[in-house]
């Protein structure tokens, strides 16, 4: 015992940095993969709250953008209304031929929260964003965040105000992708170097692949629905020893300057989760 | 002795890392870092045990600030744990006047481009490593770490000539 403790006396500044810093690993290995508390992140009360003053002194940086941003959409909807449309029938009077259907025939499968960026970085190896909803706003875990331009990311922790996103400029993010016309489908990843370029992985080099041709999401795992934008194919490479493709897909969203995000609900992601827990694992 | 001092640089640094040079666009992957001159100008007798206790919970505010678990703190401890040693190595003839704080004014030019020069490689080359976590990604850790060592080294050489005063001449 004596010997125990007289170890411990010589080596304690060895012992106590080894504590503190396997403390610190174990935090930074452990949340990559799967949050376990929250007063560690930029979810937690305090420091959202710090963040999002912040926020509110540096959101006018981009005030005239964000209000051109606001005035497309604008525009966007109100092409939709029924005053921008021409009738195709004319000449009877305005819809005299044309057949109501009920809306009840659709239901809704997906909700979206509209929320800003309060806090992220593009430049890391991982980066996560904070947004201003959390579980009051009925944000959870697992939900898909998206832009009116493009993908963004995955709901990777949330708090009753705030929320952490994984977004699409991680290691491991693994979006259901699929290449729009031709429809070969893969998984985009994020090889860490440059913030406008992704690699989508998984599509078999026999298959000839135009350059210039769109990335949409695919809606496999239920998190997005399908045709969402990801970005453009602009190089493809064959991986060496493997029959793959290595294409590279430039972002259509420019996570340098993004501020204002949708968060979608799934409402029937319990049903698609149910059926395929049914899977036996024989079949796989 | 003043620990209000310390508790106002300490909150500097924070706020400084968390809400500006995180956020900074600087392109080719440089990340500047300055926190690391806070346990610089802590006095050189401070006991090891207590640094780390210093370095750890400056890391994890910092962490808890900007979406990175631990990765600040993983760095900072190496810092502090290698402090010590650093400034062993680089020690004048007659050792260390115990009642002053180790900068520039006290020390010199050159004994601060040593020390904290290294200081800064060890903790850029640990956090640059973590984040990465890749052998074949060597080049780019490479990269990353001396570009920024030189751009913390000069934002950490402007913001010590805003925190600490220069000492009246006739004083010493």
């Amino acid at each position: 015992m004596r010997n125990f403790i007289a170890f411990i006396r010589r080596f304690r500044v060895l012992l106590y940095f080894a504590l503190l810093q396997g403390i610190a690993l174990a935090f930074y290995f452990t949340f990559i993969s799967f949050p376990r508390a929250q007063w560690m992140t930029t979810a937690s009360a305090v420091t959202g709250t710090i963040l999002e003053y912040r926020n509110d002194i540096t959101k006018h940086f981009n005030l005239s953008k964000n209000n051109d941003w606001l005035q497309k959409e604008n525009i966007r909807l109100r092409k939709m209304l029924k005053q921008s449309r021409i009738s195709v029938d004319s000449e009877k009077g305005e819809d005299s031929n044309v057949v109501r259907i009920d809306d009840t025939l659709w239901r809704q499968q997906y909700d979206f929260v509209a929320a800003t960026i309060i806090n992220s970085t593009h430049n890391k190896r991982n980066n996560y964003f904070t947004l201003n909803v959390g579980k009051a706003q009925g944000v959870e875990r697992g939900m898909g965040v998206f832009s009116d331009e493009g993908v963004v990311g995955i709901v990777h922790n949330s708090n009753t105000h705030y929320a952490v996103v994984k977004s699409c400029l991680t290691k491991d993010i693994n979006v259901d992708v699929l290449i729009q016309g031709s429809g070969e489908f893969g998984i985009l990843k994020w090889d860490g170097k440059d913030p406008r370029y992704g690699t989508m992985t998984g599509v078999s080099n026999d298959l000839t692949i135009k350059k210039g041709a769109k990335v949409i999401t695919r809606g496999g795992a239920a998190i997005y629905p399908r045709g969402i934008p990801v970005g453009v194919i602009t190089k493809t490479e064959v991986v060496e020893g493997q029959p793959l493709w290595d294409i590279t897909v430039k972002f259509s969203v420019d996570f340098r300057k993004l501020q204002r995000v949708y968060v979608i609900n799934n409402l029937l992601k319990l049903e698609q989760k149910e059926l395929e827990e049914n899977i036996p694992m024989i079949a796989q | 002795m003043n620990p209000f001092k310390y508790i106002g640089r300490f909150v500097f640094m924070v706020l400084i890392q968390a809400l500006f040079l995180n956020q900074l666009e600087t392109g080719l992957g440089v990340q500047g870092m300055i926190y690391p001159l806070f346990l610089l100008f802590l006095p050189v007798e401070i006991s090891v045990i207590f640094l780390m206790t210093i370095a750890f919970v400056m890391g994890m505010c910092i962490d808890a600030m900007s979406n990175t678990y631990g990765l600040h703190t993983s760095a900072l401890l190496a810092v502090a744990f290698s402090r010590p040693f650093i400034f062993d190595l680089f020690a004048p003839r007659d050792g260390y006047d115990p009642l002053i704080e180790p900068d520039i004014f006290s020390m010199g030019h050159s004994w601060f481009f040593k020390t904290y020069g290294l200081l800064l490689l060890i903790h850029h080359l640990w956090f640059f490593s973590l984040e990465m976590f890749k052998f074949s990604e060597i080049l780019l850790i490479m990269q990353k770490t001396l570009l920024s060592v030189l751009f913390s080294y000069i934002l950490s050489i402007l913001v010590h000539y805003l925190l600490v005063k220069r000492p009246k001449k006739n004083e010493i």
